[in-house]
């Protein structure tokens, strides 16, 4: 039992932090979408599709910084066709979502047999991986500074990320609008917000986000591009949105909570023969938890309610 | 038939009709990218899907088999629908079916028939309570359905079931509970039988029988249904257990009939959500994905076959053009829109001259 406790150290957060990266940009743009009534299924296909340009553009450009912008550009262009069919042309979004999914599933591979042969995975000797910035300027391996050191630029932007959509969301008057939408969406159009620019806008930062997310797995984490490279991560993406009840801090923690249980799973199988894949699931576990949870407050309050208005009228009756 | 029926059925031919040329179309494109002519990777998609050189040589039969699971769990999402209900949860039933199928099969000695059938009830059981379980956190708890089902289909997929159950990992299935091949070569037999009749079973159930029209009505007119005294959660429940039956049986099929055991690329054929594509494409009505559900197990054995062994484009192709048939069908208002100014723009031509 106590062999397990040798994969909690500090590694094993620094991990945490490089396999969270990825779903707290996802998870990001899903709290963002939701906020603003928008069930954003399509983090997934758009990390994806993200992961491809960032690698191939990288590639092209020559230069990572650029690929990874132009992808994060894309991105955002990808957003705004969504928000084009969404509020043009009514689409359901959760078909076009799931359609998008299987088509950046589909097409990443199709594009990269094409264009390099038929190989499962593709990398090329010129693509170079983002740089580590030693940031506290320490040498020492084992120090707790040590946990926030020496990871990519992306990592250190998803954090600021995080800083700014709090202050965003709470501090300013877009802010304000957005988290009025997805309260009551009617109710803020009474109000004279404009809804269908917000949702624009919302739409075409969660594709960007997406878009670094998947950048980050090809040129920030590996430098390579596979068939899947995101593996669900979007999908979990959405669950962290959930866990972390859609405001960024929580979203934050959440994917530090998944991402700390991917890592441990990769670390267990060396260390004891639990099943890896078992504490990989915690957090979904946790989140169907956690759903339940909500489901059930939302319902006791209702039920309490009833039973107020249920009272007060027999009392007025009594009197 | 009125007008305004006939109208209508026009226009619901119409949108998936558009869609496949659309996605033709612009899998052509894509093709021209890449230098490669498109007529002839079309054809030779269509070719090998369906052609039929002799009984034991024949892409068809092949294709039926790859069918079997895109109708079964297409019926599924057909029937979760239908009931007001966006379950996607068909990966994760297949899944329990497939671990049900394999488990019963290898440790469960049985006489030949009886052991299929028992393996088939206790998939569907399995598959059923999935569903069930998905819908009573929609409807008791209010959790929305696709999170739900997508987070609990990922803890299904990616449980360890093999150190709980001690499932050799690639034992395989006792004779007794393999289903008949018809066509030596391919994988049709039994399977594809059961598929149909599930079809058949499907519409008779939702169009024919008071309880599918109760279904029906709590999924598209929850209110009507309230006052029209239907108990609109108990039918909802009852068309998610039976939903979750179905792709769980897919599951125990694809065991049963086609890989004899549970291998470790099983759940990465995609076939749950391909069973989504399959329902949105045929309209959500069981003779639609009967038709669809076929049509793209053809589109995947052509880009297979056709594409990628005789004329060197990758596979994906096929999944591709599946995506753009959704985006187009999802996309039907774009088309209402396109088609509605045509017919206003034919009109004032025709009274014009």
């Amino acid at each position: 039992m106590l062999d397990v406790l040798d994969a909690f150290n500090i590694d094993l957060i620094r991990a945490g932090i490089r396999l969270g990266t990825p779903i707290l940009l996802a998870a990001l743009a899903g709290a963002l979408c939701n906020r603003a009534g928008i069930l954003n299924l399509a983090l997934e296909g758009k990390m994806l599709m993200g992961a491809f340009l960032g690698i191939y553009l990288t590639y092209v450009v020559g230069n990572t910084y650029l690929g990874i912008i132009l992808a994060i550009l894309l991105g955002g262009l990808v957003g705004g066709i969504f928000a084009l069919f969404y509020l043009k042309y009514e689409v359901n979004l959760i078909l076009l979502a799931l359609a998008f999914n299987l088509l950046a599933l589909e097409i990443t591979v199709y594009f990269m047999r094409t264009l390099f042969g038929n190989v499962g995975s593709w990398t090329d000797a010129s693509i170079q991986r983002l740089p580590e910035i030693n940031l506290f300027n320490t040498s020492s391996s084992d120090g707790f500074l040590n946990i926030f050191n020496n990871h990519n630029l992306i990592v250190y932007i998803s954090w600021v990320i995080v800083v700014i959509s709090y202050i965003i969301l709470f501090k300013t008057p877009i802010g304000r609008h957005v988290r009025s939408i997805g309260e009551n969406q009617e109710a803020a159009e009474t109000l004279g917000i404009n809804v269908a620019k917000v949702q624009v806008i919302v739409l075409i930062v969660a594709g960007m986000l997406c878009a670094l997310a998947g950048a980050f797995l090809s040129v920030g984490h590996m430098t390579m591009f596979t068939r899947n490279i995101s593996n669900g991560r979007g999908w979990r993406g959405v669950a962290a949105a959930i866990f972390g009840f859609q405001h960024p801090i929580g979203v934050f923690l959440a994917s530090l909570f998944f991402g700390t249980a991917d890592a441990l799973s990769l670390r267990i199988q060396s260390v004891s023969d639990y099943p890896p894949s078992l504490v990989k699931l915690i957090p979904q576990f946790s989140t169907i938890f956690a759903l339940t949870i909500v489901g059930l407050r939302a319902k006791f309050i209702v039920n309490f309610a009833k039973a107020k208005f249920r009272r007060s009228l027999n009392n007025q009756n009594n009197s | 038939m009125g007008n305004q029926n006939r109208k209508r059925l026009i226009r619901q031919f119409t949108i998936p009709l558009l869609a496949i040329i659309c996605g033709l179309l612009l899998a052509a494109v894509l093709l021209l990218l890449a230098d490669k002519s498109p007529s002839a990777a079309i054809q030779s998609i269509f070719r090998d899907a369906f052609s039929c050189s002799s009984f034991n040589n024949c892409n068809l039969f092949t294709t039926f088999s790859l069918a079997t699971p895109l109708l079964l769990t297409g019926l599924s999402a057909v029937v979760a629908f239908r009931s007001g209900i966006f379950s996607i949860g068909q990966e994760g039933q297949m899944m329990l079916g497939a671990i049900t199928a394999a488990y019963l099969g290898y440790w469960v000695s049985l006489p030949d028939n009886v052991h299929s059938i028992v393996i088939a009830i206790g998939a569907i059981i399995v598959g059923g309570i999935y569903g069930w379980f998905a819908g009573w956190l929609k409807i008791r708890l209010g959790i929305n359905e696709i999170i739900s089902t997508i987070i609990l289909s990922e803890i299904i997929i990616n449980f360890p079931f093999q150190n709980f159950i001690k499932i050799p990992f690639f034992a395989r299935i006792e004779n007794s509970a393999k289903f008949l091949v018809f066509a030596p070569g391919s994988k049709f037999g039994t399977g594809f039988v059961i598929a149909v009749s599930a079809v058949v079973l499907v519409y008779i159930y939702l169009w024919k029988s008071g309880k599918g029209y109760e279904q029906r009505m709590s999924g598209e007119a929850p209110r009507f249904a309230f006052f029209g005294g239907i108990k609109s959660e108990k039918a909802a429940l009852r068309g998610m257990f039976i939903s979750g039956g179905l792709a769980g049986l897919a599951g125990a099929i694809e065991v049963m009939g086609v890989h004899y055991r549970i291998n470790q690329g099983f759940n990465l054929m995609n076939l749950g959500f391909d069973g989504l594509s399959v329902a949105i494409l045929g309209l959500v009505h069981p003779i639609g994905v009967f038709i669809v559900g076929i049509f793209l197990a053809g589109i995947r054995m052509g880009a297979q076959l056709g594409l990628q062994f005789e004329l060197g484009i990758p596979r994906e192709l096929g999944g591709t053009i599946i995506g753009f048939m959704i985006l187009f069908v999802a996309a039907e208002k774009l088309f209402q829109k396109l088609f509605d100014i045509n017919l206003k723009e034919l009109f004032r031509k025709k009274k014009n001259a």
